[in-house]
């Protein structure tokens, strides 16, 4: 059972999930939201890390 | 097969990747106006606030798709489609010949009919080369130590976004809107009066009920002539948007707001297919955002690719004005 969680971009819908990272823009598996640089942007629309929500 | 896709936003793009994912011996062609590469259209609305918007805005150079075995010509203006021999034609250059097309070309900024005598007057933002003007005017106050004073006429979604990104660096803005209220279309009315709130507090000057009715220069002022009129250094309209439908008309598809397609984002022609903003949809909808875009290119390079059944339905989506400080309390109207 993991605690990892999920973010959604609130513009194009884009899901970070911390468990599977996101490997194309250099974030490893298991990176968690917190530990995400302020100037990573979205891969799909560019928009800034604070346009996303945690999802319930 | 070759597929030609005319168009590399966010539409074309995606169906691009999708389908070179699925299929890998297809040849694929990508014809765009664009000379930068694929951007991201949500951005253009922070193009003030953001020094280097320029850079970051690209999101993909056209290489990246070349290198993944995507044919990119850029700088290419399709001038026509031949249904009957199946090609397009490109502004000084030859006829390509497709099996499959799909439109994707997107919108550019709607212009009300009492504006257009003025085009001279007034700024647009509608794309990286609209914005890359814009920035440029605008840096020619700052080198002298001046901040634009701007008059936007529009209060929808994008003339608030833009306000907002004017005023939060550092320009004096006035919003015009035809309307009782902000961004009617999308927001409920409490969620209008929050968002002028929000506006004012970042020092935007908001005029409700605005009939503007034209534009003039005087000496090096634009004015606005509304009952009053008053004087700015630059002018942007941010009316809504328009399908880029001319190639298709001229082409004798079936268009009406956009280019029709069926359920299937098949045209009234069988070998062309349209996506995204120019597509509307037999319940008479465009889906212009992000999200059900990228759905929508998805799905129908799922389907050329034979691995996508029965029809194309709308996800469920959202969005979200790119105003700073603006959080909306009720669900956007998409």
């Amino acid at each position: 059972m993991s605690d990892y969680k999920k973010y959604q971009c609130g513009v194009c819908g884009h899901i970070y999930d911390e468990a599977e990272g996101d490997p194309d823009s250099g974030l490893a598996p298991g990176t968690l939201w917190k530990d995400i640089p302020d100037d990573w942007r979205c891969p799909e629309c560019g928009v800034e890390k604070s346009e996303y929500a945690l999802m319930a | 097969m070759h597929i030609v896709i005319i168009g590399s936003g966010v539409a074309g793009v995606s169906f691009a990747e999708k389908y070179r994912a699925l299929s890998a011996d297809d040849d694929i062609t990508l014809v765009t106006r664009e000379h930068d590469g694929y951007y991201s259209r949500p951005l253009l609305s922070r193009g003030f606030s953001k020094a280097d918007i320029e850079q970051t805005i690209i999101l993909k150079p056209f290489n990246k798709l070349r290198e993944n075995n995507i044919k990119v010509l850029c700088d290419a203006e399709v001038t026509a489609i031949n249904r009957a021999d199946k090609s397009i034609v490109i502004l000084g250059g030859q006829a390509l010949q497709y099996d499959k097309l799909i439109l994707a070309q997107g919108s550019s900024a709607f212009i009300p009919p009492p504006f257009r005598l003025y085009e001279k007057l007034f700024f647009c933002l509608n794309s990286l080369s609209d914005l890359k003007a814009l920035r440029r005017f605008r840096q020619g106050f700052l080198d002298q130590n001046q901040r634009p004073d701007w008059a936007i006429v529009g209060g929808g979604l994008i003339g608030c976004e833009v306000a907002s990104d004017l005023a939060v660096a550092g320009d004096k803005v006035t919003v015009f809107h035809a309307m009782d209220r902000l961004m009617e279309r999308q927001l409920a009315p409490e969620d209008s009066i929050l968002l002028l709130k929000v506006l004012q507090n970042s020092g935007v000057n908001v005029l409700l009920n605005q009939a503007v009715q034209a534009f003039s220069r005087e000496k090096d002022k634009i004015c606005v002539k509304t009952e009053a009129t008053a004087g700015f250094d630059g002018l942007i309209v941010a009316c809504g948007f328009k399908p880029r439908n001319e190639l298709a008309e001229l082409a004798g598809l079936e268009t009406g707001r956009g280019i029709k397609v069926n359920q299937q984002m098949q045209t009234s022609d069988t070998s062309i297919y349209a996506l995204g903003d120019v597509a509307e949809l037999p319940n008479g909808k465009l889906y212009a955002f992000i999200l059900p875009i990228r759905n929508q290119a998805i799905w129908l390079a799922e389907f050329l690719a034979g691995q996508q059944q029965g029809f194309w339905t709308p996800p469920v989506f959202t969005t979200k004005a790119k105003v700073h400080g603006f959080e909306a309390v009720h669900p956007y109207n998409v």
